[in-house]
């Protein structure tokens, strides 16, 4: 028996039977969206089968932190059933969130034949704003940040952020909100929130310049707070955080290359509700926006308007060529390609941008004198 | 970098009465990849910059100053480094023993 079952436009599911088990085969892209459509297809097979149930995930090319929830609710309904659902080929990165979740206790992991780079990391997928290929994802385990070291702007970056902060509160059982703050232009902000109480709270800390959030941006270090009516470090923000019905706190250092940039920030309306493994969690999930921040390189300004941005952009490629052009000609590289073009800039007082564009545009000279030569369209 | 260099960079940009958000934005546009709290870093001796993006933005300087006519008043450190190698190959050569 097989057949196939369009979830979404990338995402498939093809379904089987081998060795008496269900086999649920994932291609594609496993996003929020096609998601829900997965819980409701996974219990229908749940229901109508029997035994182990496997998910093969070889041929997925991208799975978001909804579509691990599908996969987790699914393991504790067979669970419930007393049944075992098997894991074929996870990338590693999905493995350590089972572990660290508990998951990995009832969901049992089948390694196949999978390309470890094949899923990247989420980090990867989600800092340039687009699936990478396999040959930047290898650059990336190898550490070549250069390839994702790209100016993306600061919408983006937030919208990047805002999946994030989604992605932490759906992993933490106890997670009642979380926020990511980031200093902007000599001030900490909050850049991602999954809720109005957490933007309260960080206002609240902004407002008496104290809190677990400003802590470790300044000091790029975790802050913990168990319980807020035993904490003594914020006598000013803690009445505002228990007005809001907030108990515990816990904010994670975000850096970028290695200096405190912002916070991760999550708080529980219970109590103790942070233990170690959530502790872990979100120190893991704080070193993957730590490592996005640095590889995104360039944040482009808010103050950039987008006149001056286009020009810069527009000034960026034209001297780009032009350093390709000198690279090749001079067998140089890009550094000292730049130096030649700055000299030149520097011995006659012309700007750089207008060597850059003078040397692309000799290039382009040859082809049109040879057009007009033969007796082709005139500039 | 020594402080001094930073030091060098921040009054230049001072003198010419930019804000930090626009001297980053001509160093972006002369392909210059570092954030702009970064570049903030540098100006104030937090961090040190390569001596290519150091070069960036005394370039990005440069020409702000030549069109207030001062033909390049910040010097680079390649410039440092040739004219370092230059003197070294002098000190070596057969004539100068």
């Amino acid at each position: 028996m097989s057949f196939d079952s369009s979830m979404s436009r990338d995402f498939q599911i093809t379904a089987g039977v081998s060795d008496m088990r269900v086999v649920l085969r994932f291609s594609g892209d496993l996003d929020a969206t096609s998601a829900i459509e997965l819980s409701a297809t996974f219990n229908s097979y749940i229901e109508n089968s029997y035994g182990s149930f496997v998910v093969d995930l070889s041929d997925l090319d991208f799975m978001d932190g909804i579509g691990l929830r599908a996969i987790s609710d699914a393991a504790r309904l067979l669970r419930s059933l007393n049944r075992t659902l098997i894991l074929r080929s996870p990338s590693v990165s999905i493995r350590r969130i089972l572990d660290i979740n508990g998951l990995a206790d009832f969901i049992r992991i089948e390694l196949g034949q999978v390309d470890p780079l094949r899923l990247g990391r989420v980090d990867s997928l989600v800092a340039s704003g687009t699936r990478l290929s396999g040959a930047e994802s290898r650059g990336i385990e190898l550490g070549d940040n250069s390839l994702l070291t790209i100016p993306i702007s600061f919408e983006v970056l937030d919208t990047v952020l805002m999946l994030v902060v989604n992605l932490v509160k759906i992993s933490l059982a106890r997670a009642d909100g979380v926020s990511v703050s980031l200093f902007r232009e000599g001030q900490i902000r909050t850049v991602a929130a999954s809720n109005q109480t957490v933007l309260k709270m960080d206002a609240g800390q902004y407002a008496t310049q104290e809190g677990p959030c400003l802590d470790a941006s300044t000091q790029g270090r975790l802050f913990h707070s168990r319980s807020l009516e035993e904490e003594t470090r914020w006598p000013s923000f803690v009445p505002i955080a228990q007005s809001l019905g907030i108990r515990a706190i816990i904010s994670n250092p975000l850096l970028a290359k290695s200096r405190a940039v912002g916070a991760l920030n999550i708080y529980s309306l219970a109590a103790s509700a942070f233990g170690n493994v959530e502790q872990r969690l979100s120190s893991d999930y704080a070193k993957e926006i730590s490592a996005l921040l640095t590889r995104t390189g360039v944040v482009l300004s808010a103050n950039s308007n987008a006149k001056s941005l286009h020009g810069a952009l527009a000034s960026r490629e034209a001297i780009a060529q032009a350093q390709g052009i000198i690279m090749e000609r001079e067998n140089l590289d890009k550094e000292a390609a730049f130096d030649s073009l700055r000299r030149l800039s520097q011995d006659d007082d012309q700007t750089l941008l207008k060597h850059a564009i003078d040397i692309v545009d000799s290039t382009r000279r040859p082809a049109n004198d040879a057009d007009q030569s033969s007796g082709g369209p005139s500039a | 970098m020594p402080e001094s260099q930073a030091g060098v960079l921040d009054r230049a940009r001072i003198e010419l009465g930019i804000s930090q958000s626009q001297l980053w934005l001509l160093y972006f546009a002369l392909g210059g990849m570092s954030a702009e709290f970064e570049m903030e870093a540098f100006l104030v001796g937090a961090l040190r910059p390569s001596p290519h993006d150091h070069d960036l933005i005394a370039h990005a300087l440069n020409e702000l100053f030549s069109e207030h006519g001062r033909n390049h008043p910040i010097p680079y450190l390649a410039d440092r480094q040739v004219n370092g190698m230059t003197k070294f190959i002098e000190r070596s050569a057969p004539s100068s023993e």
